[in-house]
Parts: C-alpha cells; sequence; structure tokens
C-alpha cells in the first residue's frame, strides 16, 4: 500500500467512525418514536456535567488551535501567547452568564441567542436583527472549518485528491450526523474528538523540541539566540504589541460566550449548578494549547523553506518526519477537529434561520413540529451553500469571517445589561448594536485594525465595544422612562 | 462576600490583562519557558483559584439557603 493511500485510509476510518458514532444518540430517540425540536436543537435540556463539559470545550480544540496557533507561533511568535490568556477570563465571564441565562430558556422555552434578546427586550424585530447578524458571523466561521478539512486532506494525500472532493464526501458526513442526531450528536462526537486532539498535541509538542533540542526549554533557548526578541511583543510582527494584546484580551474574553452557538449549548444544561461547576474547571483546559504552539516554534527552527501557508506548519512538519500512517492518524485527529465544530455551528444556524427569521417573518404558522422538521432540511441547505461557497468564492467570506469575533462581540452589552441591569432599554440595545457593528465593519474593512491611535495599537473590537457600550448605558438611561424589559432579571430567577 | 466575590472577580483580569506592559519579557526562563508565556499560563491557575473561591462562596449560600 502506497504511502498516500495509508494516510487517506486512515483519515477516512476516522471521518466515518465518527459520523456512525454521532448519529447513535439520534437513532436511539427515533425508536422512541419521533424527536422533538427541544431534543434535537438542546439536547432535551438535560446534559449533565460531562456531556455539557464536552459541548462547550469540544469549541476550543477547533481546527484552528490544531493549525491556527502553531501557524501564528511560526509567523508572529510572542503575540501568540494571548491565546492562552483569554480562554479562562473567558470562563469567569461565563461563570456569571451561562448560569443566568440557562433558567430563563428553560422557563421560557428559549433556544437560540435571538430568542433570548426577543425575550429580555420583548421585541422580535431586534431578536430577527441580531439572528442576521449572527448568522452573517457563523457562515464563514462555518466555511472556515470546510477550507481546513479540505487543506488537511490534500497534505496527507500528497496531492493526491483535490480539496473539493473531499470537502464533498466530509461534509456530507457532517450534515448526515446533525441531521439525525442534533446536539446529543455533536456532544458525543466531541467527546473522542478532543481525546485524540489532546493526545496528537501532547505527543507532538513534547517530542519535537525534546528530539532535535534536547528539551523544550532547550528549543526556546536555540529560539531566543537565533532571533532575538521573537519571543515577546510585538515578536514577528510589527504592530501586535502590548496595547495590541491588552485590548484583544478584552474583546475575546468578553466575546467568547456571544457566538450563538454558546446560547443554544448552554440551554442544554439540566441546571445551572453545571454551568457553574464546569467553568471552575474549563480553564485547566486552556493549558494543552501551549503544545500547538511548541510545534510552531519548532517547525520555524527546523524546516529548511519557509511555508507559503504558515497555518500549515504542524502538518508540513509532520509529513516530512514520520511516516504516512502518522500524518494519516494526525490528519484524522485535524479532520475531526473541523467536523465537530462545524456540526455545533451547522445546528445553531439552522435554528438561527427557522426559529428567528423564518419563523418569526414568514412562518408564523410553522408548529414546532413543522419547525424541527424545517430544521433538520435547513442544515442540508446549509451545508450546500458553505460548500459552494468555499468551492467557488473562498475568498469573498475571508472578510466576514475577519470581523467575526468582533463582531459577535458587540452583542456584549445588550446581552449582559439586559439580563443584569434594570435600567437596560430596547432603544439603547439598538443604538448600542448598530454604532458597535458598523465601527467593526468599517475599521476592518478599512485595514485600520489594530487601529493606531496615542502610540496604540487597539483590537477594532475593542473600539467598537467601548463606543457601543457609551451609547448602550447613554441612551438606556435618557429612554429610561420608555419601559421596555421584560419583569424577569438574572436574579430574580 | 461581596467585596470577596469582586477581588475574585478581579484578579484574574489584572493578571493576564492589567501587568502585559510589566512581563513583556523573554528572560528569565521559568521551567524552560518564556517569561510572558509563563505569565500567561501561571493565568490560567490564578483563573481557576479564583473560580473555585466563587463556587465555593456561591455553593454555601445555595444550601444555607
Amino acid at each position: 500500500m502506497s504511502d498516500q493511500t495509508s494516510a487517506l485510509l486512515i483519515i477516512f476510518l476516522f471521518v466515518i467512525g465518527v459520523t456512525i458514532l454521532g448519529m447513535v444518540p439520534g437513532m436511539r430517540d427515533h425508536t422512541k418514536g419521533g424527536m422533538q425540536l427541544e431534543d434535537w436543537a438542546v439536547g432535551g435540556r438535560n446534559f449533565g456535567r460531562w456531556l455539557n463539559w464536552f459541548v462547550l470545550a469540544g469549541e476550543i480544540y477547533t481546527a484552528f488551535t490544531f493549525l491556527g496557533a502553531s501557524g501564528w507561533a511560526y509567523a508572529r511568535g510572542g503575540p501568540t501567547f494571548y491565546i492562552l490568556g483569554y480562554g479562562a477570563l473567558a470562563y469567569l465571564v461565563g461563570y456569571y452568564i451561562l448560569p443566568s441565562m440557562s433558567p430563563i430558556g428553560r422557563k421560557y422555552n428559549l433556544m437560540t441567542q435571538p430568542d433570548l434578546i426577543e425575550h429580555l427586550y420583548g421585541s422580535k424585530t431586534l431578536g430577527i436583527l441580531t439572528a442576521i447578524i449572527g448568522i452573517a458571523f457563523l457562515l464563514p466561521y462555518l466555511q472556515l472549518q470546510l477550507t481546513g478539512l479540505g487543506l488537511i486532506i490534500e497534505t496527507c494525500s500528497y496531492g493526491q485528491i483535490t480539496r473539493v472532493p473531499a470537502m464533498l464526501i466530509a461534509f456530507m458526513m457532517v450534515a448526515a450526523f446533525v441531521y439525525f442526531s442534533g446536539l446529543k450528536g455533536v456532544a458525543t462526537t466531541a467527546v473522542v474528538k478532543d481525546v485524540i486532539m489532546i493526545i496528537a498535541i501532547l505527543f507532538f509538542g513534547i517530542y519535537l523540541p525534546t528530539h532535535y533540542f534536547g528539551s523544550v526549554g532547550g528549543m526556546f533557548e536555540a529560539l531566543d539566540t537565533a532571533k532575538p526578541g521573537f519571543l515577546s511583543l510585538p515578536g514577528g510582527t510589527k504592530n501586535l504589541d502590548v496595547s495590541w494584546v491588552m485590548s484583544t484580551l478584552v474583546v475575546t474574553s468578553l466575546g467568547f460566550y456571544m457566538w450563538p452557538h454558546f446560547a443554544t449549548n448552554s440551554f442544554s444544561a439540566k441546571n445551572p449548578d453545571v454551568l457553574r461547576h464546569n467553568a471552575v474547571y474549563l480553564p485547566l483546559y486552556q493549558i494543552c494549547l501551549l503544545f500547538p504552539m511548541l510545534v510552531g516554534f519548532t517547525a520555524l527552527l527546523i524546516l529548511a523553506e519557509p511555508l507559503k501557508t504558515p497555518d500549515m506548519a504542524f502538518m508540513v512538519i509532520v509529513q516530512q518526519l514520520f511516516p504516512a500512517w502518522v500524518l494519516g492518524l494526525v490528519g484524522g485527529a485535524g479532520a475531526l477537529a473541523c467536523m465537530v465544530p462545524a456540526g455545533d455551528l451547522l445546528l445553531s444556524t439552522s435554528m438561527l434561520f427557522t426559529r428567528n427569521v423564518y419563523g418569526r417573518t414568514f412562518g408564523k404558522e410553522l408548529t414546532p413540529y413543522g419547525q424541527a422538521r424545517m430544521a433538520r432540511f435547513v442544515v442540508l441547505g446549509l451545508t450546500a451553500i458553505a460548500l459552494s461557497l468555499a468551492i467557488f468564492l473562498p475568498n469573498m467570506l475571508v472578510n466576514l469571517l475577519l470581523t467575526g469575533y468582533s463582531g459577535v462581540t458587540q452583542f456584549f452589552p445588550m446581552i449582559v445589561l439586559g439580563l443584569f441591569w434594570g435600567k437596560a432599554t430596547r432603544l439603547g440595545a439598538y443604538a448600542g448594536l448598530i454604532v458597535g457593528e458598523i465601527l467593526v465593519f468599517g475599521l476592518i474593512l478599512g485595514k485600520m485594525d489594530p487601529l493606531a491611535i496615542g502610540g496604540m495599537n487597539l483590537n477594532a473590537g475593542f473600539v467598537a465595544l467601548f463606543f457601543n457600550f457609551i451609547i448602550y448605558v447613554a441612551i438606556s438611561l435618557l429612554s429610561s422612562s420608555d419601559k421596555h424589559l421584560v419583569s424577569d432579571k438574572a436574579q430574580d430567577l | 462576600m461581596m467585596l470577596v466575590k469582586i477581588i475574585l472577580t478581579a484578579i484574574p483580569f489584572i493578571w493576564t490583562i492589567g501587568m502585559v506592559p510589566f512581563i513583556n519579557q523573554v528572560k528569565p526562563f521559568v521551567l524552560g519557558i518564556p517569561f510572558f508565556a509563563f505569565w500567561m499560563i501561571a493565568g490560567i491557575f490564578v483563573c481557576f483559584l479564583c473560580i473555585n473561591g466563587l463556587y465555593y462562596i456561591d455553593n454555601k449560600k445555595n444550601r444555607a439557603r
């Protein structure tokens, strides 16, 4: 058996195995007589500690972790270390937000982030707007997973299989398990994916530096000698300096739980204590993010030719130094890291569209059963859209993707103050959200990210969040006679 | 107790974000890791301990209720 076939065979065994595993929970529910929307989208709201852990944690170890963190380390050096910082802070933020959201969700049968907004502000239009913005940022994120998957398969087949057929096959499979099992399928496969990912990054993160430089410390010493200053800020970049890291940490730690799919995931928790308890331990999970960086740094020292795509550092170093079957295992782990988050994203995007856009405009007559059936068909439609975008317009959505994190962070004042602040109003939410999103688009598409101001380089999302927040508070105070908030504050429950 | 909770919430943010201007250096290596990276990793443990503290306080409150 040649190299290509053995590496590819291993990857496809992974992919098929996980698809079957993901479909099992759904099959079981089918035999019990049909799945309700609540079962499919929020797992019947009965996820205990373990399933909830893997749904929430599963989003950390994505293709970005694998390829992106090593690629950043390879190309940028010091600024990469911000990745170690934001997750733990995000969980601290989540410790306050998620347990407040989930009882409201249970009481009022909410399933998505726009559901929550609609409930908090008593406004259907604001809910629809939130849903549309959410979809606009989720679609490119979905496409990113696809493209990552294509790259992995291309490398592992040593160029034999091109990206397009690989993406076609793999995404049909993701759609299949999301269609049949919903969130439970995502959670089950996330368990397998995380275990394999962690084994892979620990092994290569420790083995590669130790093999070439005696120890991890030896590798860092060698890198510091070869490139003085590369391991501090701004490292290999011009403007990713101290102020950029600080403002980016603010944006990413506050924005983390603003991704629409996390609202859906937190509504799946059996009770708020599940969410609190997991917030305690999730930070420790972040430590593993160091290991792909070690691979990236080692790649910078030992790869003879500079890489055109730094994100491929991990795959290329494995391809050059190890036999094909090892590359197959790594590719398999990477493929799962694309497929499982993609499943979660597909599910959430489909819910946003079916419930919050279609269900609130043309489809008001839709019964919950009809919604459930439609949401599952929308999964297939979205897969087709993401695939055609990835194939025909690979660059068109790059701009949207760049704005993604900064974009969803603009939901923060609206959701958090809406939950906890008695004087928040609908008008304030509209004004803050619109100003925030316009600033994000303007700054990022105008190539002003990071924004150089007063000797600092600030993350554009941070600048937008700052104005968003001020406007939200100011307009809320001005319009506070105009009561728009539904009575239930988080603390009443 | 409220004050303790505020302090426990503030410490991780000060550690990981507020201290960045003062810890932006490669040397000394701690446990073989550049100082900036080490500080960020230590921040994960600090955050873990603080959330643990918050969870402990909140749990005691819930049981007393």
